[in-house]
């Protein structure tokens, strides 16, 4: 009978309707997102058979992705390309975020973000197709430049891999980063601009101690949706380098998919996972004072 | 005591936004050490007039002067003025110590010293102690007082207010005045409020510019803005005045023959006639719901009486507001009556004796 009480109780209950609200998400995000995690995290201290997984768990897979030589510098490469199309594409963004929002009429500025976004609707395939061919051999900036009498020859900029990927990511994900740089500026009331000039500072000098401070939540926001897609990404790699310089996601993918190690592939993945969370985390903890201010 | 030198003048400013024409040939000046304040209804140009001193807003034509200079082209930051803006603009992410040092990057003082006049400043905003605070912690009147000692910190030669009370409730607002009045006494700067509350300029201001679309109406002190307004419009904004149609007899010497209804015959000096505002429909008398006197068993006028039926009572309990309709007059005026311990309110429909005096008419033509 308590039971049936308490059913009842339930069922008429705010949490009841909410859950009923969120299930058919929090279904999705059950079968779609923990249940491979959890069987990643599985894999990861399983062991490799002969014919597939084998029920032995061990840190093996483990101690190899974290002594071996070579998964630690394409680690590192990892890091220094999303850490690179990170700074770039911020830098590049926060100007054209500031512009809107500063200096666009209102009226005009959802027109302005509809056409930062228009080239991103196209496929992303299609625009690494496009860096490609604008980087590539006898390509559009090859012989723009042979055209301007700067360089003599076609040439190839796609030969430095990692330069061409960091422009090809920071291109695909500048949208990204102008906008939570825009909204965090359109919150920063003007008024506290003209105190900054009004106790004494110039525009420039304001700028440096109260809009860039103010706008620190929408830089942080960017600086992690681009750095962490970024560092998963396996499709520039391939695409842009060819192959030849793989990503942590690259290697990821050869180990589960093409080697069929799925142990040794789970390990790279929650290793990888583990540092880009540290790396965020450090983000975080170091801009806790502009977002803490933020409110 | 040495007259002051004038420390703010405007000679001729106007300002154009695009078509609209915001401030219509400004001229006035501002004495040194001065409480003034601007009044007018939202729209009438005193923000912006405001912003064209602090260097927020350019002018059309014309001259802002400070100081015997001409701002023209001084950037806002090296103006001798600090402003106090309506919503404060405290910045959120730096302490209320933080806030109230912005202002000193560029001062040669000592860190020690520095850290010094910041607690001074609190102090004298009432905020001792609050130093650490995080700003966006404090309430609005916690944050007036904040955006108050950041701005006086700087010695200004001029202290610009926005509408530094509107955003709070009555009892604080009242609490600010007193608080504003005693800080400008005691730090002496030349005080400039910006304001649509008639009664908060009353109470604070040495002088008043009351402004209508663009232009300055009347520049008087607080009871010469209240006793002998200039326009019908400047009188309708201030305070209560009642207006009865009259007629002009005739004129000459300094006098005026003037026939009112419900007071009749009477006559009025010049100084009581509304120099600006020739209303077209007719001159009318004009007089203070406090002016006229309801006698009660016994009491005799001093002056003139009339007769009157009371019309309607708002009890305010210091107070009570009867209006009341004069024999003869179509329109019930306003009278306030101080409420006497042991005397009744009178009913409605209660007939009554009243006094008045002809010297404390207004005469609107």
């Amino acid at each position: 009978m308590s039971q049936n009480g308490f059913l009842n109780r339930f069922r008429g209950s705010e949490a009841a309707s909410g859950l009923a609200m969120i299930s058919p998400t929090a279904v999705y995000a059950v079968l779609m997102l923990a249940g491979p995690l959890t069987a990643v995290l599985l894999y990861s201290i399983l062991t490799k058979g002969a014919s597939g997984i084998e029920w032995n768990f061990t840190l093996a897979n483990y101690a190899e992705v974290w002594s071996s030589p070579i998964y630690r510098s394409i680690m590192l490469r990892s890091l220094t390309v999303s850490f690179s199309v990170t700074v770039v594409t911020v830098v590049v963004a926060y100007p054209i975020a500031y512009f809107v929002s500063f200096h666009v009429a209102p009226s005009r500025k959802s027109i302005w973000l509809f056409l930062i976004t228009i080239p991103f609707w196209t496929s992303y395939l299609i625009r690494v197709f496009l860096w490609k061919v604008i980087l590539g051999y006898n390509g559009v900036f090859s012989s723009g430049l042979e055209g301007l009498g700067i360089t003599d020859g076609p040439m190839s900029f796609m030969t430095n891999a990692t330069g061409a990927m960091i422009v090809t990511l920071a291109h695909a994900y500048a949208p990204f980063a102008i906008l939570p740089i825009f909204v965090a500026l359109e919150k920063i009331d003007r008024s506290f601009l003209e105190a900054g000039q009004d106790l004494g500072e110039t525009r420039l000098r304001t700028f440096w101690r109260v809009t860039l401070p103010l706008s620190m939540s929408g830089v942080i926001a960017a600086v992690l949706i681009v750095f962490i897609p970024t560092i998963g990404d396996y499709v520039t790699p391939d695409l842009i380098g060819s192959g030849k310089f793989p990503m942590i996601a690259n290697v990821i993918e050869v180990q589960l998919l093409k080697l069929d190690n799925k142990a040794l592939g789970s390990a790279l993945a929650v290793s990888a996972m583990f540092i880009v969370a540290v790396v965020s985390v450090i983000f975080l903890l170091l801009n806790r004072r502009f977002l803490g201010a933020a409110k | 005591m040495n007259p002051r030198p004038d420390m703010i003048e405007f000679q001729d400013v106007h300002k154009y936004y695009g078509d609209y024409h915001a401030l219509r040939g400004i001229t006035a000046t501002i004495k040194a050490g001065e409480f003034f304040s601007l009044l007018g209804p939202s729209g009438c140009g005193k923000t912006t007039l405001l912003r064209t001193i602090a260097g927020f807003e350019g002018i059309s034509s014309g001259a802002v002067m400070i100081d015997g200079k001409n701002m023209a082209g001084v950037p806002a930051n090296v103006r001798p003025t600090n402003m106090v803006f309506q919503s404060y603009a405290i910045f959120p992410h730096l302490t209320v110590e933080q806030n109230v040092g912005f202002g000193l990057r560029k001062d040669p003082m000592s860190k020690d010293q520095k850290a010094r006049a910041v607690a001074e400043a609190l102090e004298m905003v009432g905020l001792k102690g609050y130093g650490a605070r995080a700003a966006h912690a404090l309430s609005g009147g916690q944050r007036q007082r904040v955006a108050l000692a950041r701005a006086l910190i700087l010695k200004p030669k001029v202290l610009l207010l926005d509408e530094p009370l509107s955003a709070l409730d009555k009892k604080m607002r009242e609490q600010m005045q007193v608080e504003l009045i005693r800080l400008q006494r005691q730090v002496g700067i030349t005080f400039i409020l910006v304001t649509h509350d008639q009664e908060e300029a009353l109470v604070m201001s040495d002088r008043i510019a009351v402004m209508f679309e663009g232009e300055i109406a009347q520049l008087a002190d607080p009871e010469t803005l209240y006793r002998r307004p200039n326009s019908k419009k400047v009188a309708d904004f201030i305070g209560t005045m009642n207006f009865l149609p009259a007629r002009i007899v005739s004129e000459a010497g300094g006098m005026v023959e003037v026939e009112a209804q419900g007071f009749g015959a009477m006559t009025l000096t010049t100084e009581q006639c509304a120099a600006a505002g020739a209303d077209k429909a007719g001159a009318m008398v004009g007089f203070r719901p406090e002016t006229l006197t309801i006698l009660f068993d016994g009491q005799t006028a001093t002056d003139r009486e009339t007769m009157g039926t009371v019309a309607e009572v708002v009890y305010y309990g210091d107070m009570t507001y009867y209006d009341v309709k004069l024999d003869g007059t179509e329109v019930p005026m306003r009278l306030s009556m101080r409420n006497v311990f042991g005397r009744p309110v009178l009913d409605l429909g209660t007939r009554t004796r009243i006094a008045w005096s002809p010297g404390a008419l207004v005469l609107f033509r």
